[in-house]
């Protein structure tokens, strides 16, 4: 007779069990990526061609209106690349995680992964693993390349804070990801309303203009936008001086903003998946 | 990790008749299940024991793919027993989905933009195996299913047929105690179907207890032990396949005749008024000497033959237009619309 099943295990071997399966959907997701060579190659090129835009307004921007870095006046090129690889950053890490199980719905590939053993937050974490990687990557080694095409300068001490500071921003993105990635699941269609977070999280964070610039009301309201914290504690150790009790302010300010961001996306996604089940709605798109 | 069912207590004619002793590892009891106001499964019972394959017969609309989704805890049941390879599929999942294959009816459960070898040692690793075990066992059930020399073409280019074979080799990773197959066959060509079901055969003969959908009536016969009949989510029939052969009651057959006349003329008529009132019977447009004979209802096919026979014509063959299957899914299915 066949073994009574166990019952299904919990704590940190089934932590373990399921973390080992990430770099599988981090390698399925490379090589689907690089299997759209084209789209691959246009991405960045695009990110090039936005670099010269922005360039070319530079020339029309009078630099004596931007915020001062470290004492020392900034040109706008060096200014908004720090808040176009953010904002790029944003949208593609925020719209991919909405999109990915989307998209496996899409394909019809989401009931074949969630007929294995393998628990929900890893099929949403395996689903963006790639991005979570690739979008940090393509962000960094897009400011160097504008550094040394524009010949801009900036602080190589700012590096590690100015990455800190990214990696405290990135679970916020992440958890608005999951609250997006549960309302595609739920209600279908589109990005449940990811185009417009992202424009309003733009608008707001003075990735493109200082913050200054904006009405009174608006401008007080965005220092309170986790974006702008992460632009700003950004700015400031790339283009000015490195100060740790202000990257460690600006941590400290995104990381509770994160974590109550991951935990309010993880309920929601598992809601949205446990009502497609009672529902018996989930292969349906 | 796969479930300890032992291949020694498969029969050697796993899939037909499954040993008494086989482990019990599929257990539905009164389920059912409704989607509003429409109800799909409406005390729904069967039971599956290793080694053996029951199939779930039915109409578009039946009720076969919400009760495989119930096994797989896709979809939670609204009342009933289920126990799936000694799981509780809306409470156990992580186990029981270690220990159930399942092999999807549409051909989009793949990743069409990586190869076979790939997207199985992508669906192993999420069954918790180690890469380097992944891909010896992505060999391993590629070979099986034929598809060794496929392995690194990107599954888009597959053939329909390739692709349900992959699908098969995906459920064969663990070595499932419970394969649930849904209309694997729908869409395939003779030969790709007798492929597809041999390798589930297989699979049965190493004890696993197999549920295997289909609208495919006739290839039940010599292949499922069990079959279960649904209709608008009920089970109209539930035994053995000669026992659904019993409920079938063909009307109409296909004769081919010789005019032995002597005084020759058009045959129909005279056919037609040999039989009088035990039915009619029409040429076919295919081939001379080949007709179709209907019977009227109370009517004998021997006393219709005879008749045939006694106007003149020999009768060389005799074959039911339909299956005795196919004949008894109608009369079965027919009985729930009246």
């Amino acid at each position: 007779m066949i073994d009574a099943a166990p019952p299904d295990e919990r704590g940190f071997s089934v932590f373990l069990r399921e973390a080992i399966k990430l770099p599988a959907f981090a390698r399925r997701d490379m090589i689907v990526a690089w299997s759209y060579r084209f789209a691959f190659f246009s991405d960045a090129f695009a990110l090039v061609l936005q670099a010269f835009l922005f360039y070319f307004v530079g020339l029309l921007v009078d630099d004596s209106k931007l915020p001062e870095y470290g004492g020392s006046q900034v040109s706008y090129m060096q200014f908004v690349v720090v808040g176009i690889a953010l904002a790029a950053f944003v949208q593609v890490g925020l719209g991919r995680v909405s999109a990915a199980m989307r998209q496996e719905q899409m394909q019809g590939t989401l009931e074949a992964i969630l007929l294995t053993p393998t628990s929900p937050a890893t099929i949403q974490l395996g689903s963006v693993v790639y991005d979570l990687v690739y979008v940090p990557l393509r962000t960094a080694i897009f400011l160097v390349a504008v550094a040394i095409g524009f010949g801009l300068e900036f602080n190589a001490d700012g590096l590690v804070p100015a990455l800190l500071v990214l990696v405290a921003f990135v679970p916020f993105v992440w958890g608005l990801g999951l609250i997006s990635a549960a309302g595609t699941i739920t209600f279908r269609g589109g990005s449940a309303g990811v185009g417009f977070a992202v424009a309003l999280m733009t608008l707001a964070s003075g990735a493109y203009f200082p913050l200054d610039l904006l009405p009174d009301w608006l401008a007080s309201l965005a220092v309170l936008n986790p974006m702008a914290i992460a632009i700003d504690g950004m700015r400031e150790p790339l283009l000015g001086t490195v100060s740790w009790p202000e990257t460690v302010d600006a941590i400290l300010i995104l990381v509770p903003l994160s974590v109550i961001s991951l935990l309010a996306g993880i309920f929601a996604f598992r809601q949205a998946l446990r009502r497609e089940r009672r529902l018996g709605t989930l292969g349906l798109y | 990790m796969p479930a300890t069912h032992s291949s020694e207590q498969a029969p050697a004619t796993a899939g037909l008749q499954p040993a008494p002793t086989a482990p019990l590892l599929v257990e539905v009891r009164d389920v059912s299940r409704s989607f509003g106001r429409v109800v799909a499964l409406d005390g729904v019972s069967l039971v599956v024991r290793g080694g053996e394959i029951h199939a779930l017969l039915g109409p578009n609309g039946a009720g076969k793919t919400t009760l495989l989704r119930v096994l797989t805890g896709l979809v939670e049941a609204d009342g009933g027993h289920v126990r799936v390879a000694g799981c509780d599929p809306a409470r156990s999942g992580r186990s029981l989905r270690a220990r159930v294959g399942t092999v999807p009816s549409g051909d989009r459960t793949l990743y069409l933009r990586l190869s076979g070898l790939e997207n199985l040692v992508f669906f192993g690793r999420l069954q918790g195996l180690r890469r380097r075990a992944a891909t010896r066992r992505a060999h391993e059930v590629l070979e099986a299913v034929g598809l060794e020399e496929a392995a690194r073409t990107p599954v888009g280019v597959y053939s329909h047929g390739m692709q349900k074979r992959l699908s098969v080799a995906r459920a064969l990773i663990v070595d499932p105690a419970v394969l649930l197959v849904d209309e694997a066959t729908h869409d395939l060509d003779p030969e790709a179907a007798v492929t597809v079901r041999g390798l589930v055969r297989d699979l049965a003969d190493r004890g696993t207890a197999i549920v295997w959908t289909t609208q495919r009536v006739d290839e039940i016969r010599g292949f499922a032990g069990a079959v279960t009949l649904l209709a608008k989510g009920r089970t109209r029939f539930s035994g053995s396949v000669p026992e659904l052969i019993a409920h079938a009651l063909p009307r109409r057959y296909l004769l081919r005749l010789a005019d032995v006349r002597a005084d020759g003329g058009p045959p129909a008529p005279a056919l037609d008024a040999g039989l009088g009132g035990l039915g009619s019977i029409e040429a076919t447009s295919v081939d001379a000497g080949h007709y179709v004979l209907s019977l009227e209802d109370g009517a004998v096919l021997g006393d219709a033959l005879e008749a045939v026979r006694t106007v003149g014509f020999q009768l060389l063959s005799c074959r039911d237009e339909r299956s005795e299957v196919e004949e008894a899914f109608l009369a079965l299915t027919r009985e729930e619309d009246a």
